[in-house]
């Protein structure tokens, strides 16, 4: 719980996405646009977008975003 | 570029003297803002106050602390009058007072939000017809800019009357508030009246210089003078918005309310950079809401499938510029909450949770409307476009979410009831909709719906494009993915609210707004992107609409005209029984609050009279298209016009 509850676990996971990213756009545009290979990318960029969101927005306000999950 | 000619020299002059204008207030109001706005004016009711200069005592110099800063002044004004009920502080017809003030102040406020927003719309789209490199477009949206302007120069005349009209009920009716108000604003007053006189005439040197600068730099000239006009107006709107943001969070003064000399703590309150926000935003929003409905009417007045095409466009365009505004409306609006719940407690209570909580329930649906309209709107129009019949079957989901989202919205905590319905019930609160009606929830509902109407827009977009980008089936994935993870967010947020504690909970709507936010630019932009080289699947067709979504378009205006009205009495209701909040009380006999029922009834008068003007004005821009110049008409082409770029 604690590797989840942590910002640079989801930092880490978005990075991952974007490399990802460019690793496979430079290798050939049809493994981009394969189906499996471009959900997981945007599942992993988006999840892990949002939860930085969430994370920093409430972090900002002083409040922990992780309230329930540290109790 | 050439020499300087005649018409060039006369434009940079013409200019030049509208820059000075903008000027002139502040050279002219140097010395009394360096003296701290001097004495009050006299003219001020309270006699007994006014004595006080007389004396000896006045001469020297007292000290007292700002309400708001809590800074020291030197007291500079007298106090605020107490009033009493009689017909020296409050003269009367057999009428109630604030009743006439109501409709005096709601129908100068409409005509000035009006006049204010056009000439913002006019500069946006001057400057697109400057810089599209598509000639029949420029002509286009250069014909469009003239239409809008002429729409609000004779809106101007009657805001200008209405704001005589306005004066002279304060002057009547509230002699004594309005002496006090305008000793503490003197200077800014003054400001105020200069700067009318200079955007009266850099209006009409803007209108009736149309024509003769419409050609390379003196277009150049010609838009530049929008930019000096709209500085005017945006600066005339903060002005008068720092007299309602006294009011409610007064400032610069002392508890007595005597002026401490200092005019900047005065218009700068607790409540003036929300409320500056909150009133541009919807000032554009119901401009945009206003110019639409003149353009469906004019849609549906008109005989000839040109005329169709054109005013299909405009109303296309003006909803779009107000549907814009409109999206990030609620969040200035939850920005003004929150500073008003920073400012006093209670009066944010007052409003959301107390005495007018209700008003804000009619408000939600309001708001539930104005979305659902818009996006009605956009799957209708998508109805002139061919190839955008693929979505059409993913608009009944759409509906189901919008419906879902704003029946969240729009229930309320707590419901008034009798002994009887209230035992029945089991309490205060429905078993099962009583969880809806709280904010964490409500929060969830508005960023639904608002995420969905930027998923509504982006498919309009798209309607008759197909992307020819390398990468477009992952685009078309990430973008999928991305607004299934903002809706799961949105709720997600929501639900994890009943979970923690209030004051933890109170935050989640900054990472909720977020969310919607982040569709909206990343998503737009992702859009536009993946549409560059797009392959068209036929043109748009303007002009081919249903008449339906033009009835949504007045529809959208007469929401947008209510909510204000709605939303001005609400702003006005929270000072109770104060003029100027804890400082000035009211006790005319009018210092109570509506009922709500009446409080409606005078929306709907104030809206109606309001439509019923303004379609006289609409009539009088009629009138004008048969004396427009022959060239200031473009020819749509055919029936079937080149579409907006990058619509």
């Amino acid at each position: 719980m604690e590797i989840v509850t942590s910002p640079n676990f989801w930092t880490a996971m978005l990075v991952l996405g974007v490399v990802l990213l460019v690793g496979v756009s430079f290798k050939t545009k049809a493994l981009l646009n394969n189906v499996y290979v471009a959900v997981t990318i945007s599942l992993l960029i988006a999840v892990a977008y949002f939860h930085l969101v969430d994370h920093y927005l409430m972090d900002m306000q002083g409040l922990d975003y992780w309230y329930l999950f540290r109790k | 570029m050439g020499g300087l000619t005649p018409n060039k020299m006369l434009s940079i002059l013409a200019l030049g003297a509208m820059v000075g204008l903008l000027l002139l207030p502040i050279v002219v109001s140097m010395p009394a803002l360096a003296g701290g706005g001097g004495t009050p004016a006299a003219g001020g009711p309270p006699p007994d106050v006014a004595k006080k200069a007389d004396t000896p005592e006045a001469a020297k110099v007292e000290k007292a602390r700002d309400v708001y800063y809590k800074t020291e002044g030197i007291v500079t004004g007298a106090p605020a009058p107490k009033t009493a009920d009689n017909p020296q502080f409050y003269p009367r017809y057999n009428f109630e007072s604030r009743v006439l003030l109501w409709i005096a102040n709601q129908q100068h406020l409409y005509y000035g939000s009006f006049v204010l927003a056009v000439p913002i719309f006019c500069m946006i789209i001057e400057f697109m017809g400057i810089v599209s490199k598509d000639k029949a477009m420029a002509k286009k949206y250069d014909q469009l800019a003239y239409d809008f302007i002429k729409i609000s120069l004779t809106a101007y005349s009657l805001t200008a009357i209405l704001g005589g009209i306005l004066i002279f009920t304060f002057l009547t009716l509230y002699p004594a508030f309005f002496g006090y108000l305008s000793s503490i604003f003197r200077p800014v007053m003054h400001i105020y009246a200069l700067l009318f006189v200079a955007e009266s005439g850099t209006i009409y040197i803007y209108y009736y210089g149309w024509d003769r600068m419409k050609e390379g730099l003196l277009k150049w000239i010609h838009v530049s003078m929008s930019v000096v006009l709209n500085v005017i107006g945006t600066t005339l709107m903060f002005l008068a918005n720092s007299w309602i943001g006294f009011m409610m969070s007064p400032a610069g003064v002392d508890e007595q309310g005597r002026f401490l000399g200092n005019i900047w703590h005065s218009i700068h309150t607790a409540l003036w950079n929300p409320l500056n926000v909150h009133r541009l935003l919807g000032n554009m929003a119901f401009g945009g809401g206003v110019v639409a409905a003149y353009a469906a009417y004019r849609f549906l007045a008109s005989k000839t499938d040109e005329e169709r095409a054109h005013y299909d466009w405009m109303g296309y365009i003006a909803m779009a510029i107000g549907v814009a505004f409109l999206i990030p409306l609620p969040f200035a609006g939850y920005w003004l909450m929150r500073e008003v719940y920073a400012y006093r407690q209670q009066m944010g209570i007052t409003l959301m949770g107390g005495l007018l909580a209700w008003l804000f329930i009619i408000q939600a649906t309001m708001i539930g409307i104005l979305f659902l309209s818009s996006n009605y709107y956009l799957w209708q129009a998508m109805g002139r476009m061919r190839g955008a019949e693929k979505y059409q079957r993913y608009i009944k989901y759409m509906v189901f979410v919008l419906v879902c989202g704003f029946l969240i919205f729009i229930t309320p905590h707590t419901i008034v009831m009798t002994p009887a319905e209230l035992k029945a019930m089991g309490g205060q609160q429905h078993p099962v909709l009583g969880n809806y009606g709280v904010m964490s929830a409500k929060n969830g509902g508005i960023n639904v719906i608002i995420t969905t109407t930027v998923l509504s827009f982006i498919w309009y977009q798209r309607g008759n494009k197909v992307p020819m980008v390398s990468w477009a089936k992952f685009g078309n994935i990430f973008m999928g993915c991305f607004f299934a993870l903002a809706y799961v967010n949105i709720i997600w947020l929501a639900i994890y609210g009943y979970y923690i504690p209030a004051n933890v909970r109170v935050g989640l709507s900054v990472p909720q707004v977020a969310t919607t936010l982040s569709c909206l630019f990343f998503m737009t932009a992702l859009n536009l992107v993946m549409l560059k080289g797009a392959k068209q699947s036929g043109a748009i067709e303007w002009g081919k609409i249903s008449v339906r979504s033009q009835y949504a378009l007045i529809m959208l205006a007469t929401a947008f005209t209510w909510m204000m009205g709605l939303m001005g009495y609400i702003r006005s209701s929270v000072r109770l029984f104060w003029h100027v909040n804890e400082i000035m009380r009211d006790n005319s006999p009018w210092a109570y609050t509506h009922t709500t029922g009446f409080a409606a009834n005078m929306i709907s008068f104030n809206v109606l009279f309001f439509w019923l003007t303004i379609l006289f004005v609409f009539f009088l821009a009629t009138l004008g298209v048969k004396k427009a110049p022959a060239e200031a008409k473009v020819s749509v082409p055919g029936r079937v016009p080149e579409p907006a770029t990058g619509h």
